[in-house]
């Protein structure tokens, strides 16, 4: 019975991605190219993130705070780090459908540049996809004060991917695609990211 | 009625052609490893049909041969999309996990029609041949996951070659499980839409090895940048810090 029931629910599961493809191959939503980049980038502070993945930072915290004020301070930069990681899914997403639209152009420079930029903003989407995860259900379940369960530094890894150091690797693939920009749109994007 | 079961083998000559046309065999050698068998298995199964027992022996020799390399093509793809984005252990470990669920959700599956299949090697093929199409269902599922999550291109060969599988064996597996519901009622239907669903999935494939899939490595002398766009590209690195 619970087989039968498995092989209905993975034929439905097939369907479904069927039907998805068939979207994805007669759907022409416009391309994204180089005006629909800059101005849809939130700005990441890298320096911060660090600060919040720092373990010297939350042993201090640990050490200086009762139970009841650690747990909220480290609610608080629970939060931070979220909205952060948050900026980067998007950021990469962004460049993403930006080098998926890049790796069909004529000129074989810039298929390579979209291609290495798609590859970091591909590894960044997926460290941000999985720390999302684990950070939500930290927080929906309430993270142990004084465990070793929810602590900050662990986040800086995940899937085998160190996520500022990916992010970090995202820009300066971005500067190189971006190059041929006006200063100020390249002021921006180095802003921006 | 007759011509429609010849339709896939003449889809897969024309594929083959235009696996070797894009030289998609260095990016996909085991898919196209799997074509080739494929025309050879139709076409020693055309020669042998008039004679019943080595009908039988061919059919079966090769559907075992299908599946084998159904697995090898679906390890192929999961590799080469999975293994540019990580290297972490427990993506090394998704294949076997679905490899083993497989077989034994398609063990679950035939117990109960152990009895109706001639012998104990029929039935090791046929749970293999089921297993081989959940893992095409669910290989095809998580990469279609993927592609909102990720943000990966879905117009590349590796996703190609998931789709048909995935559509062939969705439909392969509606079939058994209808007829094994239903009886011999449908069996006409069935076998059809299977034919359909595999000249289909050849289809597929044959649109997406089309277009030629840019090489991965382009030559030093496309790569080198100008001196003045090096200073920029400095310039730029030194104000990001």
């Amino acid at each position: 019975m619970i087989a039968i029931f498995l092989t209905w629910l993975i034929v439905a599961v097939g369907a479904l991605s069927c039907i998805y493809m068939l979207f994805c191959a007669w759907s022409r939503f416009p391309r994204r190219d180089f005006d629909d980049v800059v101005h849809f980038l939130y700005p990441v502070d890298l320096a911060l993130a660090e600060s919040l993945l720092d373990p010297a930072a939350e042993f201090e915290f640990r050490w200086k705070l009762s139970r009841q004020e650690f747990r909220q301070a480290q609610r608080k930069r629970m939060r931070l780090y979220l909205e952060l990681v948050r900026r980067m899914s998007h950021n990469s997403k962004v460049l993403v459908e930006f080098g998926n639209a890049e790796a069909n152009c004529h000129d074989p420079r810039s298929v390579e540049l979209a291609r290495a930029l798609q590859q970091k903003a591909v590894e960044v989407r997926f460290y941000s996809v999985l720390t999302l995860v684990k950070l939500s259900v930290w927080m929906w379940f309430a993270p142990n004060d004084h465990g070793h369960s929810a602590t900050m530094p662990r986040l800086r890894k995940a899937g085998d991917l160190d996520g500022l150091q990916s992010y970090h690797a995202l820009k300066v693939a971005a500067a190189a695609a971006f190059l041929h920009l006006g200063p100020g749109e390249l002021e921006m994007l180095t802003q921006n990211l | 009625m007759f011509v429609l079961w010849y339709i896939p083998l003449c889809l897969l000559v024309v594929l083959a052609f235009v696996l070797v046309h894009q030289r998609a065999y260095r990016s996909c050698p085991w898919f196209f490893a799997y074509v080739v068998f494929g025309v050879a298995a139709d076409i020693a199964r055309f020669a042998v049909q008039k004679h019943r027992s080595a009908y039988f022996a061919t059919y079966w020799i090769t559907d075992a041969g299908y599946a084998v390399l159904g697995v090898l093509v679906m390890y192929e793809v999961f590799r080469t999309v999975l293994r540019p984005i990580t290297r972490a252990w427990w993506v090394r470990l998704a294949f076997p996990a679905i490899l083993l669920g497989s077989i034994g959700l398609s063990v679950a599956r035939n117990q109960a029609s152990a009895a109706q299949l001639g012998g104990r090697l029929m039935l090791c093929i046929v749970v293999v041949e089921t297993a081989v199409r959940f893992v095409q269902v669910l290989i095809f599922a998580g990469l279609v996951t993927l592609v909102p999550i990720l943000g990966l291109r879905w117009r590349q060969y590796s996703f190609g070659v998931a789709t048909g599988f995935g559509l062939y064996s969705t439909v392969a597996l509606l079939a058994t499980t209808k007829f094994s519901d239903f009886g011999t009622r449908f069996t006409f239907l069935w076998s059809v839409m299977s034919v359909v669903a595999y000249s289909l999935a050849v289809l597929i494939w044959i649109w997406f090895f089309s277009v030629p899939q840019k090489a991965e490595t382009p030559g030093p002398m496309d790569s080198a940048p100008s001196p003045g766009e090096l200073e920029r590209y400095k310039d730029v690195l030194r104000r990001m810090r």
